[in-house]
């Protein structure tokens, strides 16, 4: 007889002994009832607390969101829902959100606010807008939107408006890697982590910044395929810590360590002829170009052993071509960033394993279409981007964020008074946060739509409320991982819009009807969408159904009889069009600064429950992650007298913060780290304002030269400790 | 064979992104501050070069034991184990929020949820199961390192993983060993955190004195069944009394 069971047995006794009457119920049940079903609906959408937008099933209840799950048919996202995932509720019913329009009263980022209906905002965004274009040419205003399902109509909106100036979080992120990809294999690759046999993980943490599929397929490679993982990064990351090999890397040197993989492999003829011959072009050149690069000379930069070098680049060459050096994604680090990415690109195409198992792969087909539209011309236009000529390979589409703002703040070459941003915060993203702010303050009027007061709100002039992922009818958007797939997805409301929350879609619309553009926004999400799968018209049925389409694209093997979108028609080892632009054609090493005495280098990087500046608010993630910390090596802790949970001042050149010390042997005596999105401006983040240090205070904003991608890595700090 | 549910978990998949901690507190309403799971670390020593592949990422919760100490720390009955389950369930219309099971379990897997002031702890999430889902934890998973199920049924995913790996599955080691029914393939990472279960001298006292409480309760029924039967058999000696009215 169990104790339970005596209880029960001799129950008036015991319930005498511990309490009473109140109990004598309880007890007579004779067990706790087995749970009802729960009576939740379930709803696909996907999720958007980072981008990657993994498939979700949101359970409701009484139009209440009450859990989020991962779609199992999701296979982009391998079925699962990470940390920030499952805090996506705690985003949407966050007493943080903004709830109505809001018009600024006081001084800029005073924080004084009035409520305004949504005709008044509407009516004033046009008009302020009207004005702007008025005075000074369409071109005069500036767009920025996020990655968002709905981002692309602010590009239709500053099409038809008149602007090029619109940019994206991407020249803060990864476009120098975008790049480097593009100019040697013609396209932006996936990595095949899933079938790889060795991979070479340098200046990526994929366990800790998760990327779907790769992620995940990264952990099932080396767990139950048998792929080596080595990792090369100044900090121990959990992604260190789960690798075969790892070494903390001298920050600013992989492309010397690039460079000397590629001269043993080339050198010791460990690359397929064939494949070189036929596929590649710039051979001759590379192996003359990397001749100096010897893994003595890397060792030396590196702080890698060179037998470890000349070992690997053994190691990746026996894999090959199942084996790769992975992308990685944010590639903002240096001032030569597109050149480093390209020395990782070298050396994948000396392993030859473009478009096969285990390598990098090309985009495979969606089947979703554009919608295209006549946008109307200006005669008084300006001739090109602010931000045009300042580098000379941008994407056009992305544009360069900090040459943009250093533009505008000269006004050079002509001015832009009028800003409208949607779900980015460039002053919780872009470094050097003074820069942003002065740049805010040069604007005639700034319109802000998003779900929270973010920095960027907080310094405009109109904030409007727009609805969360889960209240709101998206486009269709197509997505690829890996060899996961090639998808379809769209987002339908899964419970209602909470506050006076609208779409930025209708806000456009509203602002255009306004301006006499209505005819450009004449159609509804529905309509939007079925032109979109007008390839592929059971998409949306299918959609409705698994809450994902797939494409049942070919995966390997695309090139096979076709041409390399480069000028060689190749595979550009030495790339001609650098060349015929007075551009390096191959990779030249630079050694990186190294730090005044008494400095260190700042680097950055991610954690799985944070994105960006906007997780840091969350009451989920908060109990995860409840502040930032400076990640001080041990060593140069004790030279400094630093003990760990010390409050100290950290300050560069444009600016300093306090935080709490988090003194480690995870990371390089001379290197420091924090995370971002800390220590908001906005009191109307009430679990990030003042808590922590913001790094965008910290960092200076210098750029890379070819694409004007920001570099991040570039910023040395002075480390005190203050006296409490 | 009754069923047992338990967690297989393979530690080394685990890569410390907090899903299931985050899945958990959704799906069961953990209050602010406080965890049903967890994840711990171990071997994670930053030595450039060759690893030697102790790190580890080690996911947990309730471990639903064999002997759980626990129910035997629980005064009013709240806590026992499901035979037919092999799950520690709370009875949350029982608990009265005493504390004792906290200390009892060796592997700090209970708490006083703040909001209910009742013991809680992880329950396999019952109403997701009623939903034919997995528990939150295991279902959003990012590398799948937990799968759940009953370890008894071959046919089940955690069933034919506990099979299969019979001979190299762990188990914390508590200082109390309470044969937990949470299973880690190979090296399961930080073994030596397992605590000692501290179950209060008063529960001890009852526990020792319930074969004697029990015979009292039995004797006193009897001696209630003797009196019941000697007023059906032998009649009522007062018969004035209904003869009076």
């Amino acid at each position: 007889m169990s104790r339970r069971d005596f209880f029960r047995a001799s129950g008036l006794v015991a319930a005498g002994a511990v309490g009473g009457p109140a109990l004598l119920g309880g007890l007579a049940k004779a067990r706790a009832a087995s749970p009802a079903k729960p009576a939740w609906d379930s709803r696909f959408s996907a999720c958007d607390m980072c981008f990657n937008k993994c498939g979700l099933i949101a359970r409701v209840e009484n139009g209440v969101a009450t859990k989020l799950d991962p779609n199992p048919k999701f296979l982009k996202s391998r079925g699962m829902l990470c940390a920030r995932g499952n805090a996506g509720l705690a985003q949407v019913y966050d007493p943080d959100r903004l709830k109505h329009p809001l018009l600024r009263k006081g001084a800029r980022g005073e924080g004084k606010w009035q409520r305004i209906p949504w005709d008044e905002a509407l009516d004033m965004a046009a008009l302020k807008m009207a004005e702007v274009r008025e005075k000074y040419t369409p071109c005069g205003h500036l767009f920025t939107a996020g990655s968002d399902l709905q981002s692309q109509f602010v590009g239709r909106f500053a099409e038809v408006y008149g602007s090029f100036n619109v940019t994206s979080h991407e020249s803060l992120c990864l476009v120098s890697g975008s790049r480097a990809f593009l100019d040697t294999f013609g396209e932006v690759p996936f990595a095949d982590v899933l079938n790889s046999r060795y991979i070479m993980m340098v200046g990526a943490n994929r366990f800790e910044a998760l990327v779907t599929p790769d992620s995940i397929d990264l952990m099932t490679a080396i767990r139950e395929n048998g792929c080596k993982l080595v990792t090369l990064d100044p900090r121990y990351t959990k992604t260190a810590a789960l690798s075969h090999e790892w070494y903390p890397v001298r920050p600013g040197t992989d492309m010397a360590f690039m460079l000397a993989l590629a001269h043993v492999i080339i050198n010791e003829k460990l690359y397929d002829p064939q494949w070189i011959a036929d596929k590649t072009f710039g051979m001759e050149q590379l192996t003359a170009h990397v001749r100096r690069y010897t893994p003595g000379f890397a060792a030396e930069q590196c702080g890698i052993p060179a037998e470890d070098i000349a070992r690997m680049a053994r190691e990746l060459a026996a894999a090959a071509p199942a084996s790769m050096v992975y992308p990685g994604r944010r590639t903002s680090d240096y001032e030569d960033s597109t050149q480093i990415r390209r020395s990782f690109a070298i050396v994948n195409g000396l392993l030859g394993n473009w478009d096969k198992p285990g390598g990098l792969l090309a985009a495979r087909q969606v089947g979703l279409k554009g919608v295209p539209f006549d946008a109307p011309w200006y005669d008084e236009n300006r001739e090109d981007r602010i931000d045009a000529g300042k580098v000379p390979m941008m994407f056009e589409h992305e544009g360069s964020f900090v040459v943009t703002r250093d533009a505008v703040l000269a006004d050079d070459p002509y001015p832009i008074r009028g800003w409208f941003i949607y779900k980015t915060n460039p002053m919780g993203t872009a470094p050097n946060r003074r820069k942003t702010m002065e740049m805010m303050n040069k604007m005639d009027f700034v319109t802000v739509v998003d779900i929270a007061m973010s920095d960027t709100a907080w310094m405009a002039d109109l904030v409007l409320p727009s609805p969360s992922y889960l209240e709101r009818k998206d486009p269709c958007s197509g997505l690829q991982g890996s060899v996961a797939c090639a998808c379809v997805v769209k987002r339908d409301p899964v419970i209602d819009p909470l506050y006076e929350s609208r779409p930025l879609f209708e806000i456009m619309k509203g602002i255009a009807d306004r301006m006499e553009l209505g005819e450009f926004f004449d159609f509804t999400i529905d309509e939007y969408r079925e032109k979109q799968t007008r390839d592929i018209p059971e998409a949306l049925a299918v959609m409705d159904r698994d809450g994902v389409y797939y494409n049942p694209s070919k995966v390997y093997g695309i090139y096979e009889g076709r041409i390399y979108k480069t000028l060689s028609k190749k595979v550009e080892l030495y790339n001609q069009r650098y060349e015929q632009m007075g551009l390096d054609p191959l990779p030249n090493y630079t050694p990186p600064a190294p730090p005044p005495d008494n400095r260190f280098r700042m680097v950055i990087g991610r954690n799985a429950m944070i994105t960006q500046s906007s997780t840091a608010n969350n009451t989920l993630l908060h109990q995860f992650l409840p502040t930032n910390t400076l990640w001080l090596n041990t060593e140069a802790a004790g030279r400094l007298g630093i003990q760990d949970g010390d409050l100290v001042e950290v300050a560069s050149p444009v600016g300093s913060q306090e935080l709490r010390a988090e003194v480690t042997d995870r990371i390089r005596p001379d290197t420091v780290f924090m995370l971002s999105g800390y220590n908001t401006l906005s009191t109307m983040q009430h679990l990030s304002h003042g808590n922590g240090a913001s790094i965008n205070e910290l960092l200076d904003d210098d750029f890379d030269a070819i694409t004007g991608n920001a570099s991040m890595h570039t910023t040395f700090v002075s480390v005190t400790r203050k006296v409490a | 064979m009754a069923q047992q549910l338990a967690m297989v978990i393979d530690a080394a998949k685990c890569i410390d992104c907090k899903g299931c901690v985050a899945a958990c507190k959704v799906a069961n309403n953990v209050p602010e501050g406080q965890f049903r799971n967890w994840i711990k670390h171990a071997g994670l020593r930053a030595v450039p070069g060759i690893s030697d592949r102790t790190a580890r990422f080690q996911p947990g919760a309730c471990m639903h034991c064999e002997i759980p100490t626990c129910v035997a720390a629980c005064p009013t009955g709240a806590t026992y184990k499901d035979h037919d389950t092999g799950e520690v369930v709370i009875d949350q219309a029982l608990c009265i929020g005493c504390g004792n099971c906290i200390p009892a379990c060796p592997y700090q897997a209970r708490y006083r949820n703040e909001i209910t002031r009742k013991a809680d702890k992880c329950n396999y999430c019952p109403e997701r199961r009623a939903a034919g889902l997995q528990p939150a934890c295991v279902d959003t998973c990012p590398t799948k390192a937990r799968v759940f199920g009953d370890i008894n049924d071959p046919t089940s995913a955690a069933g034919a993983l506990f099979l299969k790996n019979k001979e190299r599955l762990t188990r914390v080691a508590a200082k109390t060993n309470t044969l937990p029914n949470m299973y880690y393939l190979g090296d399961p990472g930080p073994g030596d955190w397992g605590g000692e279960a501290v179950v209060p001298a008063s529960m001890v006292a009852m526990k020792e004195s319930a074969p004697f409480i029990k015979g009292m309760v039995a004797l006193s029924g009897l001696g209630v069944l003797a009196m019941l039967g000697r007023q059906l058999f032998a009649g009522s000696d007062h018969k004035e009394d209904s003869d009076a009215r």
